[in-house]
């Protein structure tokens, strides 16, 4: 049990750490601890499956560590560079690395216990520890964003726990291993209520349509690297959750409600996307709507729960490279705007291209990670719904893909009429972490098997 | 048994009908503390009457934090911030939302017995139900931060009170694991609170129409 735990406590002593009155050390130990949690999370995927009281990892627990541990290690290391560009922060360096280091504990505490409460625990847990970060930048929308975020999650998350409450009801236990199992056939329906009632819960986590209203606020005012880990992990932790109730209850009517959630959060989003002003919002839209296709293969199973799995790590990746980089826009430009950014690819021309990149990574372009994800969980689509409803989700997927392009391009490569502009760059580090992510993105294309092998494992 | 936690939650109903038409946060957050004790009575009697010593922490627990120290940090808050002493504009009438409360209450029944009660066979399970959704209520009818933190702490008290008696022998840990996440949220609040003060110069604080960034 000891190296399954190993990336929870790691965190966590990286966030106690994080609080020593010494110079530059909670930068210090919010790296070392980032680095040995993905280590110790790689080899953890190695090691066979654990099922004990207090943890339960499988092949779906494994490869979210390693997606977590990986967007932890890079969010800390983008923060150094970032915070720098913050010009009224709402505290002090040392306490936005504790708080990073818990919410990552957090995350990885959500994604390795074996009880259903825990799990509601550390979800709950993660709003706890992420409000203050989203209000970093100390204004009066931040405080809003951060404050809306609280009470529409919360009271989520307060439908997730009557969940708890009436699967408890039914089943007196709350052990996944043994939910897995066995149901008393007297309280299917009981049990099934309380399913639903939970994916409706985390579902508010995850930004499933129609409870996904703090989703743009919150991506498009907090820090980029704190955008780029809800976005890249938070909210599929909240799918996590969503993804064991369905395998305590795997019933036709929690599949086809799932499904129909997923295909709903897909139209919106796509819809939403195209009528964006300000870039980040865009992006928090598009992270929507990469949920709602993860949940769409959740639901389906087979060859789409293995396809959302692999759009879940493709796009956590992709997008905190996106986060990153509109970061980057935002220290330089001034302005969340999309009108208000021109010609990226002549002034920075690293961010330009890995914005060019990774948008079309997050919106699903071969040869992406994503886009294999994407054709899987549209496949196991066809197979089990037919073609008119795949169809749907496939035109809204390109509309998706047009209006998000489009706004990136239309940054990217407008004339700004003022030639007089010099390069603005930014330094190596806010370059180098969102590029790496991008590449890792493309990356997982290699993975496919390997990732299938661990889910079946 | 079956009488007292009708008692119980026919009084947490009642006050929660105080709240509603209440306009000055202080007796509000009074109000939700007096409800918490009156819960917290009740899982003592439980615990007495089952001999569940679960059932006698989890009453010393929700005294504790739900009763004293969470009314206690918000009206700490609050002597701060004297504006939001009384609810200015609220978004509907004491008449207007008094009846809706009673139309919840209603609801909530019908709501049940064509839902749960197939499952549970509880007369009385109907209370917690007419409970969540009138904290919810209270929630979307006020503008105020701190009525909207009561009743969200509402909503929770009535799943306590809902698994306290219908389903006990939920693990203790997990009833803990809540009130400790609730702590986390009641302290990032009165912060918030604090922050937004401190940012807010003029205007109606508790109005944000004009937020631009968070439009789309």
């Amino acid at each position: 049990m000891t190296v399954y735990v190993l990336p929870i406590i790691i965190s966590a002593a990286g966030a106690l750490l994080s609080v020593v009155p010494v110079l530059y050390f909670e930068e210090t130990v919010s790296v070392a601890a980032s680095s040995l949690s993905l280590l110790a999370s790689i080899w953890i995927l190695f090691m066979p499956g654990f099922n004990g009281t207090f943890l339960f990892i499988d092949g779906l627990s494994k490869l979210m560590l390693v997606m977590i541990s990986a967007v932890y290690l890079t969010a800390v290391v983008f923060s150094i560079t970032y915070l720098k560009y913050i010009e009224n922060p709402l505290f002090r360096k040392k306490i936005y690395f504790l708080l990073l280091n818990l919410f990552a504990f957090t995350m990885l505490l959500s994604v390795s216990v074996n009880n259903l409460g825990w799990i509601w625990v550390g979800i709950e847990a993660t709003t706890v520890t992420s409000a203050l970060l989203v209000a970093v930048e100390n204004d009066e929308t931040a405080l809003e964003a951060s404050w809306r975020y609280i009470i529409v999650v919360s009271i989520g998350l307060v439908i997730s726990l009557l969940s708890v409450v009436l699967i408890y009801g039914a089943s007196k236990n709350l052990l996944l291993s043994s939910l897995f199992l066995s149901h008393n056939p007297d309280n299917l329906r009981l049990l099934t209520l309380g399913v639903l009632m939970g994916i409706i819960g985390y579902g508010t986590k995850a930004g499933i349509f129609p409870m996904h209203t703090w989703l743009p606020d919150v991506h498009g005012k907090a820090p980029a690297p704190i955008s780029a880990v809800f976005s890249a992990v938070l909210l599929p932790v909240a799918l996590y959750a969503v993804e064991r109730l369905m395998q305590i209850a795997p019933f036709l009517i929690i599949k086809n409600f799932t499904l129909i959630l997923g295909i709903l959060t897909v139209v919106t989003a796509s819809i939403l996307i195209g009528v964006q002003k300000r870039y980040k919002r865009m992006f928090a839209y598009s992270s929507m709507e990469n949920m709602g296709m993860v949940l769409i293969g959740l639901s389906l199973g087979g060859y789409g729960f293995a396809g959302a799995v692999v759009l879940m790590i493709s796009h956590a990746f992709a997008k905190s490279g996106v986060f990153f980089l509109s970061g980057n826009l935002l220290s330089r430009y001034k302005t969340t705007l999309t009108s208000g950014i021109n010609d990226v690819v002549k002034q920075m021309p690293v961010t330009g291209y890995g914005l060019l990149f990774g948008s079309m990574s997050v919106t699903g372009l071969p040869p992406f990670g994503s886009f294999f994800g994407e054709l899987m969980v549209i496949y196991a689509l066809i197979k089990n719904y037919g073609i008119i409803i795949a169809g749907v989700v496939a035109v809204f997927l390109i509309l998706a893909f047009i209006s998000l392009n489009y706004h990136v391009g239309r940054m990217l490569f407008s004339e700004s009429g003022n030639p007089a502009l010099k390069k603005m760059e930014q330094g190596r580090t806010a370059i180098i972490m969102p590029v790496i992510n991008i590449i890792l993105s493309f990356g997982v294309v290699f993975f496919i098997p390997q990732i299938i092998s661990i889910l079946q494992r | 048994m079956q009488g007292i936690f009708s008692l119980t939650g026919f009084f947490l109903i009642v006050l929660l009908f105080f709240m509603q038409w209440e306009v000055y946060v202080k007796n509000i957050i009074i109000t939700f503390s007096v409800s918490s004790f009156i819960l917290s009575g009740f899982l003592l009697y439980l615990g007495i009457v089952n001999e569940e010593h679960i059932l006698l922490a989890l009453s010393a627990l929700t005294a504790a934090v739900r009763g004293f120290f969470i009314p206690y940090i918000m009206l700490y808050s609050l002597r701060k911030d004297t504006w939001r002493a009384r609810e200015s504009e609220p978004l509907m009438g004491t008449a207007t939302s008094i009846l809706i409360s009673v139309l919840i209450v209603i609801f909530a029944y019908i709501l049940y017995r064509s839902t749960l009660y197939g499952f549970i066979k509880v007369p009385e399970g109907s209370l917690p139900i007419a409970l969540m959704l009138q904290g919810s209520f209270l929630m979307i009818s006020r503008r105020n931060t701190f009525i909207q933190m009561v009743g969200y702490m509402v909503m929770e008290n009535a799943i306590i009170l809902f698994s306290g008696y219908i389903f006990p022998g939920l693990p203790f840990v997990i009833e803990a694991g809540v009130i400790l996440d609730l702590i986390g949220i009641v302290m990032i609040f009165a912060l918030l609170m604090r922050i937004r003060e401190n940012t807010i110069s003029s205007g109606t604080p508790d109005s944000y129409e004009n937020i631009e960034e968070l439009k789309g």
